[in-house]
């Protein structure tokens, strides 16, 4: 009796643990989707992920997302642009050299938030990001255009 | 030249603001720097993607990952799960990029990002 309960219990327990394991899989799937698509580091969809899906803290889900974002995993995807040609090396360079630096001086700041604080804080960022995500195909375009016309011209 | 030391001396400083962000949310900077470059610096759409994953490549978080982790601030096992997952749907969407054009892509991210941002703002027990 007793041990077929516990049986049970493990089962149930490996089930659940099988489940988060698949959860958290696929979550980092689709994240590097995004990643290729978008050509950012995936943080930014990351850390709302983990803060609604597996209920990390809001400090907790910014260090698991830094620490996930630390291997190259958006080489495969910068292959792909590589082919193309659209990759600027030199302004990549710089802008992994500022990060590095502001990364460091960033995260003394938000550590002695309190979580709320930094949550609130997280999302006014995402609206901005969003807002600056939208504003850009206008420009983009009529940039494209331009580039396209003094090709031909 | 000087224009060119100029450009450099601007994209180094977009990057640093990015990189404070980068640090203070646990984000890589890139959604942030995307479109920087293209506004600062009239980058096309898949040029600024392409050049953000570069400066996403290096370990540009590894000095704010001890500064978390030193606080207890880092889920190891939840890391190490997300992170084979992330590099190959990386693959899979950057192949995808190629073929449609991300504009509206795009757009339907910016709006489910602000969305995002709005609930987190708003709910924040």
């Amino acid at each position: 009796m007793v041990c077929a309960r516990r049986v049970t219990r493990t089962a149930v327990w490996l089930i659940i643990l099988l489940q988060m394991t698949l959860v958290i899989l696929l979550l980092g799937l689709g994240v590097g989707v995004l990643v290729g698509l978008l050509g950012i580091g995936g943080g930014v969809v990351l850390v709302p992920a983990l803060v609604y899906l597996l209920h990390l803290d809001q400090h907790m889900a910014q260090g698991t997302s830094l620490f996930v974002l630390l291997p190259p995993v958006g080489v495969g995807a910068l292959r792909e642009y590589w082919k193309q040609g659209q990759v600027d090396l030199r302004a990549g360079v710089l802008c992994a050299l500022g990060m590095l630096l502001g990364a460091y001086a960033g995260s003394f700041v938000a550590l002695p938030l309190a979580s709320r604080t930094l949550k609130a804080l997280f999302g006014c960022f995402l609206m901005l990001a969003a807002i600056l995500l939208w504003a850009k195909p206008r420009l983009d375009g009529s940039v494209s255009r331009r580039s396209e016309e003094q090709h031909h011209g | 030249m000087a224009e060119g030391a100029g450009r450099d001396a601007g994209i180094f400083a977009s990057a640093c603001v990015c990189g404070v962000a980068s640090g203070m949310f646990g984000i890589s900077g890139g959604a942030l720097l995307v479109p920087l470059l293209g506004l600062l610096f009239a980058f096309t759409q898949h040029r600024a993607q392409g050049t953000s994953l570069v400066a996403v490549i290096p370990p540009t978080g590894i000095l704010a990952v001890l500064a978390y982790s030193k606080e207890g601030f880092v889920s190891w096992r939840t890391g190490l799960l997300l992170i084979p997952g992330v590099f190959f749907g990386g693959i899979a969407g950057g192949a995808l990029a190629k073929k449609i054009r991300p504009q509206r892509m795009r757009q339907i991210f910016a709006v489910i990002l602000f969305l995002l941002g709005a609930v987190q703002a708003v709910f924040t027990r």
